[in-house]
């Protein structure tokens, strides 16, 4: 069965826009500075940027060099230096210390710099204080969204989990409203909003004063509905090894904006390869949502049909053969190439998933999710930690086991956090204190402690921000309530049934049939509902937050059956997995509409686990 | 053309019968829609009311009955004479307002191509400042210009002129200017706010700024005057952190070091934003902060991270010992006994790194264990695995792997030997074969527990010992793995055998 597009489905709205105006901006903000100039640029936005505008582009508008930024001492002799970067502190203090360098050198230079995808005051107070204010100049690239693919949309923004979930810093709230209202200006206004979690709140309203703000266009809508969500509702999720082969890819090679480098191992050569992987990749855009055991049998069969279209040639006469290469050879040859490497991919997966390793592991997640035979999970964990297996892959356990169960009993967790120091060292107590504030690891404790100091600290601030501060300790205090919510929402498919993960019934087969992504399911149920009600047992467990508004503009002659009500706008605040994104491409298909996914970033386990490490910071 | 209809008009008004016959005139030519334009035109260039009056109207008039009776024609009659309405009706409405400001109240004598010129929006400016308020909105108004450019520019300006008349007191004024501006859109508060505050009405100023329903705005004049615990407020109300982020910073720089944290202690918000900007750029006042909140915890935190950015042992152990320090009084005991343990692992790294000159500072336990265990300083391991409670599971592992790495198999042997072991001994099958022992592996199949024997034979592969122990056992899905690895032309009478006891264990 391949997820090929089913007849009737809704056409989605061309995102390549986007693209093109990031690009004029970025091509008219270069132009600002005429003359031959050299740009440095973040690290994380080499890729991000090669999308928009290659090197090229970059060189046609008088960008002499092009450097990547280090924070270190630089090498160049332009008279004009260019800064492109994310507004972040430590990176606006570089270019302060350059800039104060080449003054105390005596050296004449014009610098600027673009923040994308907006300028934050503090980064600005950032130059003022350290005196080079008035030596350089400042802009903003509203580059807020990168198209990674028909139905992917992303903000690049890795950092935003962090920033929002663990440091309380909410700076991108606004940058995430103002996506929205991008593709709202561009694309039409939505009908309805729907959302869950403080985030998604808090987005919502910036979105909502910024349409105020602006002026109203009345267009014909291409999205229906908008869904938001906070990435914390549901972190059982993205622990999940992914078993979907676009997940799979993800998980061992790392896509990294669309794009993957197969290594010599996969290539079968000694060089690497870099390959787009989306829907303009024929062979990958017919596997990219199946379950990682049919891959293979797919791609044999594709191979055979391959073999049988190369066959033609024997017996053609001259013309049949000119007509043959002109036409049909370059698509064969073009899939031919593509058909390897994904055998190859799926060859050098098969190497790693199908060891008994892979498979204990797998066991040991669905014992969990289904919270049966705890005990050996704990011994399996404890085991997993003591053989140094994987640094990232034992936490992952450990947080999978914590919140399925509620947090871990004192002794347990005492001892497998020292057996976890003992293994990988002492400067993990740092990460085990960000993995207790996000409610990831716990210890169970008696839960007086909380509300007693909620109420002390409550007598010591003002009213408004005691109703702020209680949200805070209530996200604190949060209990995942998992095995409760997976009851609720029947999650976990009864064990003992046979799934047959070629003919998938519901969003499990994401995971071998044994979980349904709580974020998926959430969604499914509220567009079932229109809204929340009925659910209100459900949203109390994940600690209430959500909202559905009725935008203005949906008055009854938008309700007719176009393509845009059937579209579907999901927006995941903090990061969401392949596996997600699969899982909703199958809702989708059963119910008939599309869905479209705006992340902060793409992530999966080892991401969201290593941007809470605290070693690098 | 024009010339001979306000000729026909003339007669027109003097009852001529002529009149007719210039209608016929133009309208033979077909040149009456050009005649109108004309005389529109004409309309606009004319100072005299009435005069215009007489050239707008008289070119759509017709006769009724013999009485001069003049009409404007109505829309659908101006179209059945093929003449685009839109420029009489704008002729008209900009002819009403040229004669409205010429008035000699008003004194401003414009033609219509000055007028033209200038544009509506210079007009009301020009208006503006003679503080013609009431006439610059009518004008808005009627001319339908974009509230946010017309009537809300024209009320800002009344407002900003109204702040600044000293002898009204600031209730009266703040009350007129809301009252006033209540229903206009895109008012800017602060911008008024701001006229208050230069003509030195601070109070009036912050009164204003109540009105401004966006924080951004208020906030930085809130701090040009010096309201910097309302700035704070708002900046926080607001939910922007950007805001709080410009607030605190200002505050830093404008406050000494003990208001500052007075008054972020107070804004728990802005306070956890400033110990994020901290952590990045100021460590020193991290720690400060964490010790005016005798937040033990923290600061124990603080002390382990700055422990190993520092390079110097000494430093190190000296930092982790005020994270104990911390750790305790924050009673933390677990975290407090993890440093100890932390700092007795660094002196006997040390140490060891002095006396045998192995790289060993800055490892995990178990990392260090490693280390000593594949240079051969058994010894030293073994009294780590004493010394700090290595669980005796961990131990086994972390030796099995060490000695097969170095491919040390009498060593290994031994190992096996000491006692029995707690992982088992598949393990040891399984880490031979991984370095491609088969010979050493076989020595430790006939160790394993029952339950893993299967296993342990496939792993050597030996497919009769791997049969026979699945047979022996009666397990069906064993003896299916078993059957699964057999090949039909080698194992064909194992796989016979297999196959019958596979039925008898079903049967079972």
């Amino acid at each position: 069965m391949a997820h090929t597009e089913w007849k009737d489905a809704p056409g989605l709205p061309d995102f390549s826009l986007l693209k093109r105006l990031a690009r004029d901006q970025l091509i008219f903000l270069l132009e600002q500075l005429p003359g031959k100039k050299d740009l440095f640029i973040d690290a994380d936005l080499m890729s991000p940027l090669d999308r928009i505008a290659n090197v090229t582009i970059l060189k046609q508008h008088e960008v002499d060099k092009l450097y990547k930024v280090e924070l270190k001492p630089i090498v160049s002799s332009s008279d004009q230096l260019c800064f492109l970067i994310r507004p972040r502190i430590q990176t606006v203090k570089w270019i302060s210390d350059l800039v104060n360098a080449d003054k105390v050198a005596g050296r004449f230079r014009r610098y600027k710099i673009i923040f994308t995808p907006q300028k934050f005051y503090a980064c600005e107070t950032v130059l003022e204080e350290q005196g080079v204010y008035g030596d350089v100049t400042t802009d903003e690239w509203n580059f807020y969204i990168l198209p990674l693919d028909d139905d992917i949309l992303s903000l690049e923004l890795p950092e935003f989990f962090r920033d929002n979930f663990l440091e309380g810093d909410q700076r991108w709230v606004t940058t995430a409203g103002s996506a929205l209202r991008l593709l709202q200006s561009v694309y039409g206004s939505f009908s309805k909003v729907y959302g869950i979690g403080r985030c998604a709140k808090m987005v919502y309203e910036s979105w909502r004063e910024l349409m105020e703000d602006g002026e109203q266009r009345t267009r014909q809508p291409e999205f229906a509905k908008v869904f938001l969500v906070d990435r914390d509702v549901d972190f059982v999720t993205p622990l999940c090894s992914q078993v979907v082969y676009e997940g799979l890819v993800d998980d061992l090679f790392r896509i990294k904006c669309g794009s993957v480098e197969f290594g010599p191992d996969v290539t079968s050569s000694d060089k690497s390869i870099k390959v787009m992987l989306n829907s303009q990749d024929k062979v990958f855009s017919e596997i990219r949502n199946e379950h990682f055991s049919n891959v293979f049998g797919f791609l044999s069969q594709k191979a055979k049909n391959l073999q049988t279209a190369y066959d033609k040639r024997r017996g053609m006469d001259i013309q049949q053969m000119k007509a043959f290469v002109a036409d049909e050879l370059k698509g064969l040859k073009q899939e031919h190439r593509l058909l390897s490497l994904h055998i190859g991919a799926s060859e050098s997966m098969m190497k790693k998933k199908t060891k008994q390793d892979f498979q204990e592991l797998l066991k040991t997640e669905h014992s969990l999710l289904e919270g049966f035979e705890i005990r050996e999970c704990i011994t399996y964990i404890e085991e997993h930690i003591n053989r140094q297996v994987s640094m990232i892959d034992s936490l992952r356990l450990l947080c999978l086991l914590s919140i399925t169960e509620n947090g871990l009993l004192s002794k347990d967790y005492r001892s497998l956090k020292a057996q976890y120091l003992q293994s990988y060292g002492i400067e993990h107590l740092l990460t085990f204190a960000n993995l207790r504030q996000l409610g990831l690891l716990e210890e169970q404790q008696a839960g007086e402690t909380l509300t007693v100091m909620e109420s002390k600290v409550g007598k010591l601030v003002n009213d408004k921000t005691v109703g702020k501060l209680t949200d805070a300790f209530s996200s604190l205090a949060k209990k995942s309530n998992f095995r409760a919510l997976s009851k609720r929402l029947a999650l976990v498919p009864k064990s003992g049934e046979e799934y047959d993960l070629r003919v998938p019934r519901d969003m499990a087969y994401v995971f071998s049939g044994a979980y349904i992504p709580l974020s998926c399911k959430l969604i499914e149920q509220v567009l079932e509902r229109d809204g929340w009600t009925g659910m209100e047992e459900v949203t109390r467990m994940l600690n209430g937050q959500e909202f559905a508004v009725t935008g203005g503009s949906s008055s009854s002659e938008a309700r007719s059956k176009t393509d845009a009500q059937r579209i579907v706008l999901v927006m995941f605040l903090g990061g969401c997995t392949f596996s997600e994104i699969s899982a909703l491409r199958f809702l989708g298909k059963e119910r008939g509409c599309r869905f479209i996914v705006v992340t902060t970033a793409i992530t999966n386990s080892s991401r969201l686990l290593e941007a809470l490490l605290d070693n690098s910071a | 053309m024009a010339g001979i209809l306000y000729l026909m008009a003339f007669v027109l008004q003097k009852e001529s019968q002529k009149a007719d016959e210039y209608l016929r005139e133009i309208k033979e030519q077909s040149l009456l829609s050009e005649a109108v334009r004309q005389c529109v035109e004409a309309a606009g260039h004319e100072h005299e009311p009435e005069t215009q009056k007489t050239l707008l109207r008289r070119h759509f008039t017709y006769r009724r009955n013999d009485n001069t009776h003049w009409f404007t024609p109505s829309l659908s009659q101006l179209l059945s004479l093929n003449f685009p309405p839109e420029q009489f009706v704008s002729m008209c409405r900009d002819l009403r307002v040229l004669n409205a400001v010429r008035d000699y109240t008003v004194g401003i004598p414009l033609t219509h191509t000055q007028f033209k010129q200038m544009t509506v929006q210079v007009l009301i400016d020009r208006l503006v400042y003679r503080k013609l308020y009431p006439l610059a909105i009518e004008v808005c108004r009627y001319l339908k210009t974009p509230e946010y450019q017309g009537v809300s520019r024209v009320l800002k300006h009344w407002a900003c002129y109204k702040v600044q008349q000293k002898e009204e007191s600031d209730e009266v004024i703040a009350k007129a200017v809301s009252v006033k501006l209540a229903d206009a859109a895109g008012i800017s508060y602060s911008e008024i706010a701001t006229k208050a505050y230069e003509s030195g009405r601070t109070e009036l100023a912050i009164k204003l700024l109540e009105f401004e329903p966006r924080s951004g705005e208020q906030v930085p004049l809130l701090l040009k005057m010096k309201k910097s615990p309302l700035a704070l407020s708002k900046a926080i109300e607001s939910g922007d952190t950007d805001l709080v982020y410009t607030v605190v910073m200002y505050l830093k720089n404008e406050l000494n070091r003990g208001d500052f944290f007075m008054m972020l202690r107070n804004q728990p918000v802005a306070l956890s934003l400033y110990k994020q900007f901290c952590k990045h750029q100021e460590q020193d006042t991290l720690k400060d902060l964490f010790n005016q909140d005798d937040d033990h915890e923290e600061l124990g935190n603080f002390y382990v991270k700055a422990s190993y950015k520092d390079q110097r042992l000494e430093a190190r152990v000296a930092l982790l010992q005020s994270a104990v320090d911390e750790y305790y009084k924050a009673k933390n005991d677990f975290s407090a006994k993890t440093t100890e343990d932390e700092m007795r692992l660094l002196r006997f790294q040390r140490k060891l790194e002095e006396e045998k000159g192995e790289q060993l500072v800055g490892f995990s336990l178990h990392d260090t264990m490693t280390t000593l265990l594949s240079v051969g300083l058994h010894k030293h391991a073994e009294q780590l695995y004493k010394d700090f409670r290595v669980p005796d599971k961990r131990f086994w592992w972390l030796k099995l792997k060490a000695l097969a790495e170095k491919e040390d198999w009498e060593e290994l042997e031994k190992f096996g030997k000491t006692k029995k072991s707690p992982i088992g001994y598949l393990p040891f099958v399984e880490v031979c074969i991984k370095h491609h022992n088969k010979y050493e592996a076989k020595k430790y199949v006939s160790k394993v527990t029952p339950e893993q024997k299967v296993k342990a034979h496939l792993a050597v592969g030996d497919m009769e010992g791997a049969a026979e122990a699945a047979i022996e056992r009666r397990n069906e899905s064993e003896i299916s793995t078993v059957l699964s690895r057999c090949s039909a032309t080698t194992d064909h009478l194992l796989m016979e055998r297999l196959n019958r006891a596979k039925a008898t264990a079903v049967k079972k």
